[in-house]
């Protein structure tokens, strides 16, 4: 308006007048400390990199090692055809079995976390501290503490270990999905004398079920991954006969990598199956963007043609029915899909329980409550501070060490791998196709690592995980580059940018936060996975953790390390979360 | 309850609203009788929705008080106030259907005030109940779609689901906030018809927000007038002139005159008096 009203000043004057008036740009303080903590963060891989002794001398030592394992083993074998299937309906059973327990308890405490939904602001603390401690104890370790009060091998101890550190992550995403729901349904509900209970199931359940599905399935994927480790804490399947095997040198050996080929293949097959499942009961898929979030949304897309034939049958003549006729309701495509698929799932249920070979007389009731009790208090035993301390500083070494080592392989691969960077779709394919190998393998990678590699060490678990990683932040990477708006692409295109101006102009920018916080999601997954590293074999709190676990004198010694576990991973959160907001 | 026909139904007493900072409504006071229909009306931001709120409890005033039914609604506690909103139902600008839900599911939901306990699927209801549903499904003429699911209907066949949820609990009171703003004109006029049909075949009162002034006069027994949170008409309809609508909107701000030009579009026909023409405020 005021410019409308003043006279354009003269051409000569305007270029100094303009800089004198133009506002002058505020120091971004924070700014500048976010790119110094994260400056700091690579310094401090690179020097872990450097102190782990990661050199090539020793990585090709450690090749050299491995060479000579798979020179003196016995050719690769399969366990006979009944006991694999056995054992295969074990394993899958009991991560059945332990991702449905962790989807039943992540319900409430999703519901307590979530702000449209939590009662109080005290049970969202509640809430997110579960979800929180939950995420940080590994499985591996209540394994390994529950196997105390049951038989070596059973599968309960597995069942209830999945069950309860999956809910950090499935409380998290469960919560996500009722924060993104609509809030008028419930206001409806409430606004015809609803319950609180009654918004929930009515309102809220109905919106956030097919998010839900999708969480559970992901998770599931996760779970068969980890359950090859799980063995290695004396739960029955796949992973227990792996090790069992691995036990013997060298004769056992053809056998161990011939199960650990049997568990990469199965977490191969079923993660189709499982987004085959996604696509088919859920047409949508709102937790990812790669591959399967591609095929998903193009069967929404269909899904939604649908919903406009349905749309244009409506201006037809009502056909004359009554209300009793419409008593019974049709069975449409939709209605026996839907209950076929219930129906289904329900069964894999009730065959899951039949193949994990549940059997509660199992437990040793006398040693359940003394269990629990033999956390309380902390203590460090024999050691000190300082012990525990050094070993997490190893730990976190490990994590930011291959952190840095993902990030760098990551950032070339995701943005090959993203559709708008990458010079053509084949290349897109290819890094894509390599990405999901990736991914597909992590913990599998990580066992045969520790079984080859004799002693290993952490430079080998550094590079399991840095391996493991690339899967997972390359995937990131490459969705938070296709995330960026193509409009905005184009407008840079259209002023006559390179293909490179083109992508620090467009893309970057808005790619950054996103490569941001997932790196600190990296390290965070990554103290978890070097905290297990160590329980196998590694070194690190991992070590201390294994030695505490197995005897229920030390378990004094677990609660203080996991709470040191859950500390760092929480520090990690905390900048995670600060580095969003001032990049935002 | 005292319902007989002298007392009114709703009666809000110098009700003032404030969030934080902004007020939204200001020593609002007014009564509404038994059988009454009523429209709310003024620009978006006047505290039209803020006082539908107020009438079933989903807001408490900051002063005054309100009472419905005979109840005064911010003294309730959360097992009253949920028993009057069981006679007081209400349709929104959005509808709010779940949209993943069946249509007979989501109009069964407007019996769970009246049900103990959370209900998930149809079988969870009684079928007395589903009858029941199917019958007012069959009132708002849309029978047939009972088993679709709620996405799939167009804008105005969603509103009548709305509309047959609401009829659900067998309302004393209908509340419908800006029922029509989402939707094109023909079905705007099928639902608000729909609406006053049922009023009067009910004898429901009836309290409706809108800022469509054409549909407002043609419409309603009675015209309330909001301006920034303040009652600045009220008054039957069939003395209303259009001078005196014009009022409501007088006053702006020099940035609501986009508003009020779209306003001027839909009044196209009428003879604009009064001073508020958009050329005068922007001089």
């Amino acid at each position: 308006m005021t410019i409308l009203k003043d006279a354009p000043p003269p051409a000569d004057a305007a270029s100094a007048d303009v800089a004198a008036r133009a506002p002058r740009p505020r120091f971004p303080v924070d700014k500048v400390a976010g790119l110094g903590v994260i400056g700091a963060m690579i310094v401090f891989g690179l020097h872990a990199l450097s102190s782990l002794d990661f050199s090539w001398s020793s990585i090709r030592g450690s090749i050299d090692n491995a060479t000579t394992t798979f020179s003196r083993m016995d050719p690769i074998s399969f366990p006979a055809f009944g006991d694999l299937v056995y054992l295969i309906g074990m394993t899958v059973g009991i991560v059945v079995l332990g991702t449905l327990l962790a989807a039943l308890l992540s319900i409430p405490v999703a519901w307590c976390m979530a702000v449209d939904t939590s009662p109080a602001p005290w049970l969202r603390w509640l809430g997110r501290t579960i979800s929180v401690v939950t995420r940080a104890v590994p499985d591996v370790v209540l394994a390994m503490a529950f196997a105390m009060a049951f038989a070596l091998g059973s599968p309960i101890p597995g069942i209830l270990a999945l069950g309860i550190h999956s809910v950090g992550m499935i409380s998290k995403l469960f919560a996500d999905a009722i924060e993104q729901s609509d809030d008028g349904p419930r206001r409806a509900v409430r606004a015809a004398g609803g319950s609180r209970a009654q918004e929930f199931w009515s309102a809220t359940f109905p919106q956030v079920l097919p998010a839900w599905i999708a969480t559970v399935l992901h998770r599931f994927d996760i779970n068969l991954r980890v359950s090859a480790i799980l063995g290695y804490a004396g739960v029955g399947g796949l992973g227990y006969a792996m090790r069992i095997a691995f036990q013997q040198f060298p004769e056992g050996y053809g056998r161990g990598l011939g199960i650990a080929i049997v568990i990469f293949v199965l977490c191969v097959v079923l993660e189709v199956v499982s987004s085959t499942i996604r696509r088919h009961l859920l047409g949508t898929d709102p937790a990812g963007r790669g591959i399967g979030g591609r095929i998903v949304r193009a069967a929404t897309r269909d899904r939604s043609r649908e919903a406009s034939v349905h749309e244009s049958a409506i201006t037809e003549p009502a056909r004359a029915v009554t209300v009793d006729q419409m008593l019974k309701r049709p069975w449409t495509t939709t209605r026996v899909r839907n209950v076929t698929w219930g129906w289904g799932a329900v069964a894999l249920v009730g065959a899951s329980w039949w193949w994990a070979d549940v059997d509660f007389s199992q437990i040793h009731w006398e040693y359940v409550l003394p269990m629990v009790q033999s956390f309380w208090p902390p203590s460090f035993g024999s050691y000190d501070f300082a012990v525990f301390a050094q070993a997490m500083l190893v730990t976190i070494q490990v994590a930011f060490a291959a952190a840095l080592l993902s990030l760098v392989l990551s950032l070339i691969f995701g943005a090959l791998a993203a559709r708008n960077v990458a010079p053509s779709p084949g290349v897109r394919n290819f890094f894509r196709v390599t990405l999901v190998v990736f991914r597909g393998v992590p913990e599998l990678v990580l066992a045969i690592f520790l079984i080859m590699i004799t002693g290993l060490g952490n430079q080998a678990g550094v590079v399991a995980l840095a391996f493991g990683g690339i899967g997972l932040l390359g995937k990131l990477i490459a969705d938070s580059f296709e995330e960026v708006p193509r409009g905005v692409e184009r407008a840079v295109t259209t002023t006559g940018a390179t293909r490179n101006q083109r992508f620090f102009a467009s893309t970057w920018p808005v790619g950054f936060r996103a490569l941001v916080s997932n790196s600190l999601y990296l390290v965070d997954t990554n103290i978890r996975a070097a905290t297990i590293l160590g329980i196998v074999g590694g070194g690190g709190i991992g070590f201390y953790l294994t030695q505490a676990s197995t005897v229920m004198s030390l378990h004094g010694q677990v609660t203080t390390l996991v709470a040191m576990v859950v500390v760092t991973v929480l520090v990690v959160e905390g900048v995670s979360t600060w580095l969003r907001r001032v990049f935002r | 309850m005292n319902s007989t026909t002298t007392s009114p139904v709703i009666s809000v007493s110098k009700v003032t609203k404030r969030f934080s900072q902004t007020r939204a409504l200001h020593d609002v006071s007014l009564t509404v009788n038994p059988g009454e229909v009523v429209v709310l009306l003024g620009l978006s931001g006047s505290g039209k929705s803020t006082l539908l709120r107020h009438l079933n409890g989903l807001e408490r005033p900051t002063e005054g008080t309100v009472e419905v039914l005979g109840q005064t609604v911010p003294e309730l506690g959360q097992k009253e106030l949920r028993a009057l909103r069981c006679r007081v139902a209400m349709i929104f600008q959005q509808f709010e259907l779940v949209p993943s839900l069946t249509v007979l599911e989501n109009v069964l939901t407007g019996a769970l005030g009246r049900l103990r306990g959370p209900r998930l699927g149809l079988w969870s209801y009684p079928r007395a109940l589903r009858l029941d549903a199917l019958a007012k499904l069959d009132r708002v003429g849309l029978l047939e779609k009972a088993y679709q699911r709620a996405d799939e209907l167009s804008g105005g066949q969603q509103q009548r689901v709305a509309i047959a949820r609401a009829l659900m609990q067998n309302p004393h009171v209908l509340l419908a906030d800006e029922p029509v703003a989402s939707l094109d004109p023909e079905s705007s006029a099928q639902v608000m018809r729909l609406i006053r049909e049922i009023a009067a075949a009910d004898g429901l009162t009836v309290v409706c927000s809108l800022h469509q002034v054409d549909i407002a006069l043609g419409w309603a027994d009675r015209v309330i007038g909001l301006r920034s949170g303040e009652v600045v008409l009220d008054t039957r309809n069939e003395h209303l002139s259009k001078t005196q609508v014009m009022e409501i909107y007088r006053g702006l701000d020099p940035a609501d005159v986009a508003d009020l030009a779209a306003l001027d579009s839909e009044l196209a026909g009428v003879q604009l008096v009064g001073t508020a023409g958009p050329g005068s405020v922007v001089a």
